[in-house]
This record gives structure tokens, sequence and C-alpha cells, in this order.
């Protein structure tokens, strides 16, 4: 049944590909303003639908296709505010920092999963998360900065925790 | 027909996988909590999956540099919801992150955990302090006295010319009072101890300020505030943390983990399997991780780290 399944799976991307690609990639040029960009995101979204383990039964196959599209622009830009925000910082320390081509694609990738965990957080409950976790402050001197409770640190920090080890891949 | 989801554990567990991970990292933990803590764990192979989750992301945490993830993800945060004016929170929060460290005291000269001082004083005498160490000095007309809240102090002193005030370290416990000398004074919970490098001391007890026990150079004693210990030969290598080395001949692990926890914030600990593996050698302080990195090298243990509060050695 499976051998079956994934034969139908790859048939039915073949199809939607052949009817839709087009289409998906002049919606995404008109909001990437690049047609290469357009291109790439295209091809993910269609290399992300393979990935499924069964394939959706589509009425609206576009509107599908839109949504992870989507997903992938958005992801993209993420990337590419964490890119600066991180080129920023380094700008900003008084030495410069040596990092390989490797050792920074590496970094970006560990942020951003670490980022992508912390989405949708208040700004407080990651900045409590931040400063317990990446500069090892006790709750103490944590609600001392911040002028709250202890208690209240410790409800911030569990809350990104659970949220954090919720939504990882096991 | 959908994936089982069997790999994502039950909530509940991962609630309280959340809520040991908090008391653990608290710079408070006891042992008994971890006691606790592994009991809960050993309880159900669920707790096991959650709690792997929680060491998951702290590998993940570990992964990426913390001066520069701090700023980047601080920064990513207020993006989302505010857009631009952030370049002030990272103009700012670099300064503030590095200006705040160390909390005040109110202690004329204090240290805190892993730190090291050294001072000198008006009269010429030298004092180091060592870890989360707090001093007063409360020198006056008639004498000079250093008063030792918590800690340990390792003094020299300085000779005054006629007439010369007496020197004294007063501690929770007793009064050790110098005869021209290099000596140590370590104050712990219940009794204090001190260790005599050159000339000698005269210690009295708090409640029995009259009984005087003199201790000469190579000597050590240990004083609660109502009873005196006995005279023991000094520790070689007492003093050496005022070089900033720790100086272990043939000691149980136990007690050398014992001794370094006392540098570093948080729980360090050591498991009773290994408890009594014999440690010898001379261990810089200012590296504790770099030492116990080097444990696992030279003994059958292993380093367990959850976080920077919470370290174990096991087997």
């Amino acid at each position: 049944m499976d051998a079956g399944l994934k034969a139908s799976n790859s048939l039915n991307i073949g199809h939607l590909y052949g009817e839709h690609h087009g289409w998906l990639k002049g919606w995404l040029r008109t909001r990437t303003c690049n047609s290469a960009d357009a291109a790439d995101l295209a091809q993910d979204t269609f290399m992300r639908m393979l990935t499924l383990r069964q394939m959706p039964a589509l009425r609206e196959p576009r509107h599908y296709l839109v949504t992870i599209a989507r997903g992938l622009l958005i992801d993209k830009a993420r990337r590419q505010t964490l890119e600066r925000a991180y080129l920023e910082v380094l700008a900003a320390r008084p030495e410069p920092l040596e990092v390989s081509p490797e050792t920074y694609h590496l970094i970006i990738e560990s942020l951003l999963a670490i980022d992508t965990l912390l989405d949708g957080l208040g700004q407080r409950t990651r900045q409590i998360f931040l400063m317990v976790q990446l500069e090892s402050l006790s709750y103490v001197e944590v609600g001392k900065r911040l002028g709250l409770s202890v208690t209240t640190v410790k409800n911030h920090l569990s809350k990104a925790l659970m949220q954090c080890i919720v939504l990882m891949d096991a | 027909m959908t994936s089982a989801p069997a790999s994502v554990p039950d909530k509940n567990h991962l609630q309280a996988a959340v809520a040991w991970y908090l008391a653990l990292n608290d710079n408070e933990v006891t042992p008994d909590q971890h006691q606790a803590w592994q009991r809960w764990l050993d309880a159900d192979p669920a707790h096991v999956n959650a709690w792997a989750r929680i060491e998951k992301l702290q590998q993940q945490l570990r992964g990426v540099p913390g001066e520069l993830a701090l700023p980047v993800l601080s920064q990513m945060g207020v993006q989302r919801r505010q857009g631009l004016k952030l370049l002030l929170l990272l103009a700012t929060g670099a300064a503030t992150f590095a200006g705040y460290r160390s909390s005040p005291y109110s202690a004329d000269f204090a240290t805190g955990t892993g730190q090291r001082r050294h001072v000198k004083l008006p009269d010429g005498s030298r004092l180091d302090l060592n870890t989360d160490t707090q001093v007063d000095i409360a020198y006056s007309a008639q004498q000079r006295l250093i008063v030792l809240r918590q800690g340990e102090i390792f003094v020299t002193t300085a000779s005054e010319q006629a007439p010369a005030r007496p020197l004294a370290v007063q501690t929770p416990h007793g009064r050790v009072l110098a005869l021209g000398t290099r000596f140590d004074v370590r104050v712990l919970s219940g009794f204090s101890t001190v260790e005599v490098e050159q000339h000698a001391v005269e210690v009295s007890s708090r409640d029995a300020p009259r009984q005087v026990q003199r201790v000469e150079h190579g000597q050590a004693l240990t004083f609660g505030a109502a009873h005196m210990g006995n005279l023991r030969l000094g520790s070689a290598g007492n003093s050496a943390w005022t070089q900033g080395v720790l100086v272990a001949i043939d000691w149980r692990l136990a007690d050398f983990i014992g001794e370094l926890s006392r540098y570093r914030a948080g729980y360090l600990g050591c498991a009773e399997q290994v408890a009594d593996l014999r440690i010898s050698g001379a261990f810089r302080l200012d590296d504790i991780d770099g030492v116990l990195a080097n444990l696992q090298v030279s003994l059958p243990v292993k380093v367990r780290q959850l976080s920077r509060y919470w370290v174990r050695i096991e087997a």
C-alpha cells in the first residue's frame, strides 16, 4: 500500500508541477521582485510537497501551493533579517571576529532554529529566556535587572522553555 | 493514515521536565533536589523522554556563541514586534550587559564566586580574598581588626613601629591574633579554620575569649564559637589559591569536587560511584571548566552538564 501511495504521490506532484509551476513562479515574482529568487522558491515549494508522506486531496491546489510558498517567503525574510542583525552585531564589536563561511552558515542556522522556537513569545518572555540561557544570569539577577520578582522571572522562563520543547523536533 | 505522534511526550511530562529544569538551574539548588530529580527521572521512561528534550534544547543553545546570539536574538524579538527601532537596544544593551556583573556588597572588600582579590591595607599589611568572601576593615588607634564575615583570606601582616597595634582577624566563631605572620583564615558553616605559614597566631573562641590556643607555623586549627579543635599538621599547598592554583594530594574525588565547587556558581557535584576515586595534582582555578574536561581524560568519569549552573561528575 505504501509503495502505491508513493507512486500516486509523485504522479500527483508531476501533474501539479505541470499545471501550476509557471503560475506559482509568477505569483512569487511579484512578491520577491527578483525572478531568480522566485524560481528558487517555486522549486522549494514543490520540493516541500515531495517530502510530504501523503499527498493531501487538493480541491484548490493553488491555494495550497501559496500557503507553502508564503511560509518559505517568511522563512527567507526572517533569515535575511537575522543575517542582517548578525552582521550589525559583528560590526559593532570592538574587535573583528574571523568567521569562516562554513561557521557562518552553521551559526545562522542555529540562531534561526532557536529564533523559530521562540517565535510568538512576548518580548519580555524572550528577553528573560535569553538572559538566563545565554547570559547565565541567575533568576535573582534577572529579576533585579528588570524590576521583577523571582517568581515572575520563573514564570516567564517556564513559558518559554515549555514552548521550545513542545515545538522542537525530537 | 496520519503519522502517529508517538514521539511527542505528554504535555504534563513536559511541564514537569520544565519545572525540574527550573529547579536544577537555580544557583541555590541543593543535592536533595538533585536526588529528587533523579528519582523522578527513574520513575518512568516517559520522564526520560520529556527530559531528553530539555537536554537537547540546552545543547542547541550551547551551540551558538553567546556574545553574538544574545544581541542577535533579542533584536529579532523586538524587530518582529516593533519594526526598526532597535539599534538603540543593541548599542546600549551590550554596555548594560557588560556593566552588570557583580552585585553591590555592603562589605568593605568582597569577591563573588570564582573571583579573587588582592588588597593592600593602610598599614601596609596585605590581604588576599578568595572566592565568595566578605571582609570589613575596622582599624582604630588601639587595634587593627579585620572582620571576616564569610569566605577565606590570606593575611600577610606588616610590622608597625612601636607602639605597634595588635592585628587580629575576627570570624563569626572567634578571633585570630597575629604574631607577625602569614596565615590563612577560612569561615565554614559552623566553624572556622586557621592555618599558619610563618611565625604564629593565637586563637580564641567567641564564647571563651580567655582560653587561648597558640598555632605555630606549619600547623592548623579548627575552632567553633564554643569549642576549640586539636592542633593538626597544615596541608601543603593550602595557600596556593592565592596564586590561582588548587593543590590536591591524594584527595577523594568528592572532596576535590567539593573544593572546586566553591569557585563555581551553581551546583557542581559528584556521584556516589565515583566519590572515592583518588586525585592528585595542581589545578588552575580560573579555568574550572577546563579542569573538569581534563578529569574525563585522567579518570573513568563523565562530566554531565545541563546548564552553566548544573554540573555533575558521574561514572
